[in-house]
């Protein structure tokens, strides 16, 4: 063949097949590279998929002070379980010792002219008895026997009034040891020490933004799972889901349905920054589940997929949480 | 007589090479030019096949990848609530300032990709690891971030500057499509970026999702946008997106687009002219031929193979020149230059149009002509 002979040919083709050569090499897209960890996946057929938190069941205590006063000493540390009652932190009390002192020293006195009107009592008693068994109305008139239990009926009321006053004085200081003894601030109930923002020598205000500790149940947690309004009516009571730690999304956490708290919320951006940024409404489900072999912490995010039952796929409408009311639980 | 007319084209060597020369030339310029331009469009959707997931969901009003209206945080769970949606996760984007310990003020991009995934990053990395990304402060920039910042003297692993008055340390440099604008890309995590960018009452840029395998993308797709009420685009309707735009409302397409149209025409005024010129200067041969008793179909059939040979052996040449171009100059991702094989057909069947036209002229020519002219 004549045109075999030619070297332009031969270019046309080599031009040809290097540019095929090139396009196959180039125009390949990429596979995406494999995710670092799997992202979570919802082993459900129809599902809602919220954020949830990992929560005590028994909302976590912001400790308060009774008053405002200066802390002089902190009997916790974070960690620390503690039983109902036990001291958390011990407020300032000086004050209040120095009234003690005062009131306490108020009540021996009393004690005192109580044994003193004792023996007022007697003596008039006596005389008084002494004067009546006289039947002679010369020897003693009836005005010194009138005198004389006039005098002994003031003495007894005397006696009454220092029983009175001695009773008042032991209540003052009771009242002392009462509002001393409130200055121990103590647990209200068995727990965990989640968080202490206080230390000894700071001032403890009222009402401050960040409680001076948290107390928590950390054995038994529960998920607070945050469904978008706009996702709401998807949300099937009773419906079972699971749970996924962040970075840990293959591990699903198997969730038992608690309730559905009956007000929608604005959501709080889990950012760190506690500054408003409120951009929708949420609704918050409640979620059991069993501690699952690797360490969980209150606090941490979860993934949640909730399972819902669609009137399209198992044929009939499911009446929500009707039929699980009826049953005794 | 295939062969005569072949021998008439090749035999001289000066007027064929001068033919091959014009459609050579004339191809290459198609091609080469039409290539950048495909390139350059393929770079204003860098950011869409840099991230190089299938499903993108935002805001249903958004024009193209780089103009970001933030939505809802919870739009992550409401497209994972969506039948068929294997996965979904936020991806931060936006435009930021940077500021180099030497003083020097860059904008870049930053990307915040989920934390825990990494969904998004680039596949390749040139220094330091991707994963290093979730280390304090840690960011990670691509390869035209060093190249625009000054060098790998200026920023390399281990550079600390400043984003939004915030402390960022590199990790790694990884190697990304050079995108249109060129701004430097900064990735980090998504959480990161948050406390980066400046306050904004919604953060969240994306969804990036994939569909789950048995199921088609674009019901998952439909489905995504009929139930959130979002826009939700596959990665390739989204950079077409993103191209369209880019052509409305920049120079490019006008620029670009005429100049290809010139290039077009003027490599094929030049190979219709060439070839027209060839067979005009032949007429005495085919006058021959013609006196000979040559049938004037078989006249037309050898004028029809010449067009042909000289037309696909220029065509191949000129490809050919076009791709080593391409090959030598873009290597490096520097130029935009993106040849596709659907650019290749387009010229190639333009080319042979052109062979067809020219050669139907020059039968014309042929069907008239006097056998006598041979012996003027």
């Amino acid at each position: 063949m004549i045109v075999m002979k030619r070297l332009s040919v031969w270019l046309a083709i080599a031009g040809v097949g290097f540019a095929g050569w090139v396009l196959t090499g180039a125009n390949q897209k990429d596979p995406m590279p494999p995710p670092i960890l799997e992202p979570p996946r919802s082993p459900y057929e129809q599902t809602v998929a919220a954020s949830g938190i990992i929560e005590a069941v028994n909302e976590n205590v912001r400790i308060a002070p009774p008053v405002a006063g200066l802390i002089t000493k902190v009997f916790v540390k974070v960690g620390d379980q503690v039983a109902e009652q036990a001291p958390l932190f011990q407020l300032d009390d000086r004050e209040l010792h120095a009234q003690l002192l005062t009131r306490e020293a108020a009540i021996p006195p009393l004690q005192a002219q109580i044994e003193e009107q004792k023996y007022k009592v007697g003596d008039l008693e006596t005389q008084f008895k002494r004067l009546r068994s006289v039947y002679d109305e010369r020897a003693v008139s009836e005005d010194d026997l009138q005198r004389t239990w006039y005098a002994l009926e003031m003495a007894k009321r005397g006696a009454q009034r220092i029983q009175a006053t001695l009773k008042q004085a032991m209540a003052q200081r009771d009242e002392v040891t009462i509002l001393l003894d409130r200055l121990t601030v103590r647990a209200p109930r068995r727990g965990t020490i989640l968080q202490v923002n206080i230390r000894a020598g700071e001032y403890a205000q009222l009402g401050s933004a960040e409680p001076l500790m948290l107390l928590g149940e950390t054995e038994q947690l529960q998920i607070r799972a945050d469904i978008d309004e706009v996702n709401a009516p998807l949300v099937v009571p009773q419906a079972g889901g699971t749970a996924s730690v962040r970075s840990l999304a293959d591990q699903k956490i198997p969730l038992t349905f608690v309730r559905i708290e009956p007000y929608v919320i604005p959501k709080k951006s889990l950012t760190g920054d506690n500054t408003e940024r409120v951009d929708t409404r949420v609704l918050q489900v409640i979620y059991r589940f069993k501690r699952p072999s690797f360490p969980i912490y209150a606090g941490q995010q979860v993934d949640v997929f909730l399972e819902r039952r669609t009137s399209t796929a198992s044929g009939q409408e499911v009446p929500p949480s009707s039929p699980t009311e009826e049953e005794p639980s | 007589m295939n062969y005569v007319a072949l021998k008439m084209l090749f035999g001289d060597r000066a007027k064929y090479l001068m033919l091959l020369c014009g459609l050579s030339f004339a191809v290459m310029l198609i091609v080469q030019q039409g290539s950048i331009f495909w390139g350059l469009m393929m770079w204003s959707q860098a950011s869409i096949t840099n991230v190089n997931v299938p499903i993108w969901v935002t805001d249903p009003g958004i024009a193209q990848v780089d103009e970001v209206k933030p939505i809802a945080d919870t739009a992550v769970d409401r497209v994972r609530s969506i039948d068929g949606v294997e996965w979904a996760v936020p991806l931060y984007k936006g435009l930021l300032r940077a500021r180099l310990p030497n003083g020097e003020y860059h904008q870049v991009t930053l990307t915040g990709l989920e934390s825990a995934t990494l969904i998004g990053r680039p596949a390749e990395v040139l220094e330091g690891r991707f994963e290093d990304i979730r280390q304090p402060d840690a960011v990670v920039l691509d390869q035209w971030a060093v190249e625009r910042m000054g060098g790998p003297t200026v920023v390399t692993v281990g550079t600390i500057f400043e984003l939004n008055d915030k402390l960022a340390r590199i990790v790694a440099i990884a190697k990304t499509q050079k995108s249109f604008t060129n701004i430097p890309v900064v990735y980090t995590t998504y959480e990161r970026a948050i406390h980066y960018v400046p306050r904004e009452r919604r953060t969240l840029s994306y969804v990036l999702a994939k569909a789950k395998d048995e199921i088609p993308v674009e019901d998952v797709i439909r489905r995504i946008q009929s139930q959130t009420g979002l826009g939700a685009f596959t990665a390739e309707g989204f950079g077409m997106k993103t191209i369209v735009w880019v052509l409305k409302n920049t120079g490019i397409g006008i620029n670009f687009g005429t100049t290809i149209l010139l290039g077009f025409i003027v490599g094929m005024a030049i190979a219709g002219q060439t070839f027209y010129l060839f067979t005009v200067e032949n007429l005495r041969q085919f006058g021959a031929l013609k006196a000979m008793g040559t049938s004037t179909l078989t006249l037309a059939r050898m004028i029809i193979l010449q067009a042909f040979t000289v037309g696909l052996t220029g065509y191949g040449v000129g490809v050919g020149l076009a791709t080593l171009f391409g090959f030598l100059a873009a290597h490096g991702g520097n130029l935009p230059f993106a040849e596709t094989w659907q650019l290749l057909l387009l010229v190639l069947v333009a080319l042979l149009a052109i062979c067809i036209v020219s050669a139907s002229v020059s039968i014309i020519k042929l069907v008239r002509l006097e056998p006598g002219i041979v012996f003027r």
